[in-house]
């Protein structure tokens, strides 16, 4: 091996570094939350500080202020909900979309549209915030959600109040636009690339043109679907700053219909790591860093999968330049 | 021979280009101190307080020009950490730090600069011209879910003649560790035996689950979430009084420990601290919540800056100077400024204890 | 050989089938009509609003209190920006070239895979990793140096990524042409292949500087926030940026607030599409 190789080899080992030394770090410092959470932490649906002008005391070993219990439970709901509406959301009208691009449309306007569509992907988390803040949420609230809870109102998950437009259902659509682009330019090109012999013949036997795509060719690229759709929800499990200023920020509680206020892990350590400095023991802030834990170790396994998924079926293409 | 001479130089120059970006920058973030020129001082905190530092950092610029303040509206409770820390040199925060923090950190000043009041803003249809009467029982029922409806009982018993909808109610809580939860929940703490063993009080709480609650970041979220959804309520420091009145939000009369009720003015503020300023401590580390007094507003509390005594020399006279201008009534606490927000100035007493904890700061 | 398609407005069909088509031309369309309506409108209402708050104040003037400009802010997305890459482009590019040209090892396996994995990691765990390590335990409170290495670390994987797919292009023929001709490893990468890949390995960091520019929350807790122009200091001294003005001030009562908010927002989406288009007319319909 020359002396370049080597030097290379050692430069391009700042990235699995840097990728353990974050995991390192989140881990030893959130060592003596997870010890002292155990693992009820997952199970356990309140976080409580417990009561901070009130002496710490010691349980287990660690000291803790008095009444001090930690549990995500809400959280855990909170983020699975959000992005399975926004999967159950992005996964038809991507579909849908895709179809409609690679078949319906042509040539230079099908490279437009596309692209017009892909560059939703690059837009800045913080600016669909800022949209589903102004625009979203009146408009879901005033119109849309008094709607839908009259109409399917006999379904337990859209009765009740609609509350204020910040919540589950808000925080879903919001992700669901955020990650439809992954979905539809992936699928658009694995219809397109699909062999023409397959279409001819479905098409030889009296077949519609729709008819084609969705009984013969749209079955042959399932597998990448599954796996951009594996992407798309690691994407989703992520997103912070736009479900932080949709989704209510509710706390210790598990939504009862799908207009109620929600958190998910991501946002939430935005949004309690203040609060939770104001521990002088430190029990807090070692208890967000456990959440930081879980949620890297979650999104690393669903990324994994994803590529794994990539390298046994096929490559997929990723719109915004984000891979 | 010479072309693999000239490769390996090749080879040597660009990746040294890339070491040689790594130690230059390291070299710099070591020497990073040196840099400073001007005093840069952060204040960072309570959203009760922010729109007041906002008028006094203009104002003082104007005759000390070398001293740069930034302002940050980002709740007590990251006042108080970011001032331990010594990440922010001003922590502005409406609670005073814990017996335990205290006690954790040694050399910690809080020192009150003024004093505000909270309000309880709600948003009823209809109603929000009127000052529904509410009591700390029964907000603190609204909070934990056993006060759901408009039209409760214990509502109506408060507001006899007053139509009541039968709509759900919709606390509005804050997410962010605030000074504004501080105060509110001493104010339930003290007024209601339930509360206080059950939630207690803090810059933030476990807010019990109540169904449709929201939370906002800092005051501004509080404003605009109470304006956006109909039948809510909301807890809001008297320094955004404007901006509820813009947005249309009654404001509700409190029931004050003597069983009056009473709005947040200069009379009844400063009624309440008349009662209570004169416990005050040397730490000045007290609460004015829920005061004796026919006219007493029952939530004020001391706005203080938490501030770390240990600073370089620079930003320990930088800080002194500003402190002092701050509580002086020809300077800060002048009505110009106390008017604006809708704060009451130090009594003579208490700003002389302010006093000598700034001179703590070297 | 031309195939004539069956039409679903032929006559003699059956009609579940001529529904079933026509529903769903009309369905997959409408979903494409939806995603744009949705696009359009999200561009619209930052561009409208945030053109109209566009004054040459935003350009001139700190940030003060709830008003003023968005000088500062900009500066320090300049600044940070710029250190993220001072710090991800060489390395990344290193470990792009290592993974695209020695890519058949176990070292160089695991780094490609590392790498995909690092980008799904949320950037606020980043974040928090930052506070944690520099701002908290090495004492750099918040500062430039902190948030600019947190931000390289997200940078990273883009760029190893986008450098090895740019030189996975070079036609083989060429390196072996290089090698042929007697040129060493470093020769025939830094002299023929880089050259030759460079338009899209640029395009890779801009791509990269894109990210970072619209990161928010892990600059929240590493960077802080600071209403006045840098001073310089890589350490101890927060500093502003754009995407907080959007975060914090659309949140303010105040319209001068929301304006600044407007403003921020149009500007990096401006920032950040402009980048997009031009790494799609660079790289044309490739994959990037």
């Amino acid at each position: 091996m020359t002396s370049f190789r080597a030097w290379l080899a050692i430069l391009a080992g700042a990235l699995p570094a840097s990728l353990v030394a974050v995991l390192l770090f989140i881990t030893l410092y959130a060592w003596p939350a997870i010890h002292f959470n155990g693992w009820g932490f997952v199970v356990r649906d309140t976080w409580n500080l417990g009561n901070a002008y009130g002496s710490p005391v010691e349980v287990g070993g660690t000291s803790i202020l008095p009444g001090a219990s930690y549990g995500i439970l809400f959280l855990i709901v909170g983020t699975l909900l959000s992005t399975l509406i926004a999967l159950l959301l992005a996964v038809p009208v991507g579909v849908g979309a895709a179809i409609f691009l690679a078949e319906a449309v042509t040539g230079a306007l099908r490279i437009w549209i596309s692209f017009f569509v892909e560059l939703l992907a690059a837009i800045p988390s913080v600016v669909f915030g800022l949209w589903g803040y102004v625009i979203l949420i009146p408009i879901l609230s005033h119109y849309v959600f008094p709607v839908l809870s009259g109409a399917l109102g006999f379904i337990p998950i859209f009765a009740g109040p609609t509350g204020s437009g910040y919540g589950l259902l808000t925080a879903g659509v919001l992700l669901s636009l955020m990650i439809v682009p992954f979905i539809a330019a992936t699928l658009r090109d694995a219809l397109v690339s699909q062999p023409a012999p397959l279409r001819e013949a479905a098409m030889a036997m009296g077949a519609t043109r729709f008819e084609t795509i969705w009984r013969v060719i749209l079955p042959g690229t399932v597998k990448i679907l599954i796996s951009a759709t594996f992407l798309a929800l690691g994407r989703a499990l992520g997103e912070t700053m736009a479900v932080l200023m949709v989704s209510g920020n509710a706390l210790n509680y598990l939504p009862q219909n799908v207009y109620a206020p929600i958190s998910t892990m991501a946002a939430f350590i935005v949004s309690q790591l203040d609060s939770a400095l104001q521990d002088p023991t430190g029990m807090a802030v070692r208890s967000l860093a456990e959440i930081a834990l879980v949620l890297a170790i979650i999104s690393i396994i669903i990324n994994a999968l994803a590529r794994l998924m990539l390298v046994v079926w096929g490559r997929v293409a990723i719109p915004g330049g984000r891979s | 021979m010479n072309t693999k001479k000239h490769s390996t130089r090749v080879e040597a120059g660009m990746v040294g280009v890339a070491l040689a970006a790594l130690v230059a920058a390291g070299a710099l973030v070591a020497s990073g101190d040196a840099f400073a020129a001007q005093t840069q001082v952060l204040e960072t905190g309570s959203t009760l307080l922010y729109p007041l530092f906002n008028l006094w950092v203009p104002a003082y610029s104007e005759k000390h020009g070398d001293v740069k303040i930034t302002t940050q509206g980002t709740g007590s409770g990251t006042g108080i950490s970011e001032a331990i820390s010594k990440v922010a040199q001003i922590g502005a925060s409406d609670a005073y730090m814990s017996d335990a923090q205290m006690k954790a950190n040694k050399g910690i000043l809080n020192i009150p600069l003024a004093i505000s009041s909270q309000m309880i803003n709600y948003n009823i249809p209809g109603l929000n011209g009127e000052h529904l009467k509410l009591s700390g029982p029964v907000l603190a029922g609204i909070y934990d879910g056993h006060v759901t409806y408009w039209d409760d009982p214990a509502i109506a018993k408060l507001n006899a003649g007053v139509k009541l909808p039968h709509q759900q109610i919709v606390p509005v809580h804050r997410t962010d560790g605030s000074g504004d939860t501080f105060i509110f929940s001493q104010y339930l703490s003290f007024s209601t035996p339930g509360w206080s063993k059950s939630v207690g009080y803090g810059t933030t709480v476990s807010w019990p689950a109540v169904e449709g609650g929201i939370g906002a970041e800092g005051n501004p979220g509080m404003v605009n979430a109470a304006k956006g959804t109909p039948y809510s309520i909301a807890y809001i420091g008297i320094s955004f009084k404007k901006a509820t009145e813009q947005a249309g939000l009654g404001e509700a009369a409190l029931e004050n420990k003597d069983g009056k009720f009473v709005l947040a003015n200069q009379k009844t503020v400063g009624a309440a601290v008349e009662a209570t300023a004169g416990k005050t401590p040397a730490n000045e580390r007290i609460s004015l919540i829920f005061a004796p007094g026919a006219e007493s507003y029952p939530i004020i509390n001391y706005e203080y800056a938490i501030v770390n005594t240990a600073q370089m020399p620079e930003m320990a006279a930088a800080l002194k100077s500003f402190f002092t201008w701050a509580i002086n009534p020809k300077g800060g606490s002048s009505e110009h400024f106390m008017k604006a927000v809708g704060f009451v100035p130090l009594p003579p007493q208490i700003r002389a204890l302010s006093e000598k904890q700034i001179a703590m700061i070297h | 050989m031309a195939t004539a398609v069956q039409s679903p407005l032929a006559p003699g069909m059956r009609a579940s089938r001529r529904v079933f088509s026509i529903l769903g031309w009309l369905l997959t369309g409408l979903s494409l009509v939806l995603l744009s309506i949705a696009m359009v409108w999200i561009l619209e209402v930052v561009f409208v609003r945030g053109i109209s708050a566009l004054t040459p104040t935003i350009f001139t003037t700190v940030t003060m209190g709830s008003g003023g400009g968005l000088l500062n802010a900009i500066e320090g997305t300049v600044v940070l920006s710029v250190g993220a890459m001072l710090l991800s482009v060489p390395l990344g590019i290193c470990a792009g070239i290592y993974v695209s040209e020695f890519g058949f090892g176990r070292w160089a396996f695991s780094i490609r895979f590392l790498a995909d994995v690092l980008v799904g990691v949320p950037s606020i765990v980043m974040g928090y990793f930052g506070y944690v390590t520099m701002v908290e335990w090495a004492g750099w409170n918040f500062s430039v140096a902190a948030a600019s290495i947190v931000l390289a670390i997200i940078c990273l994987p883009y760029i190893c990524r986008t450098t090895e797919l740019a030189l996975h292009q070079i036609p083989a023929d060429l390196r072996e042409a290089a090698y042929a001709l007697g040129a060493g490893d470093g020769r025939v990468i830094l002299r023929i292949c880089v050259p030759a890949a460079l338009p899209a390995i640029l395009t890779g960091v801009l791509l990269a500087l894109a990210v970072s520019v619209g990161e928010t929350a892990p600059l929240l807790y590493t960077a802080g926030w600071s209403s006045y122009l840098w001073n310089g200091a890589l350490t101890h001294s927060p500093i502003g940026y754009l995407t907080y003005a959007i975060w914090t001030f659309i949140n303010e009562p105040f319209a001068s607030a929301n304006a600044l908010a407007y403003a921020a927002a149009v500007l990096v989406t401006a920032f950040v599409l402009a980048i997009n288009i031009l790494a799609r007319f660079i790289l044309g319909r490739g994959r990037y």
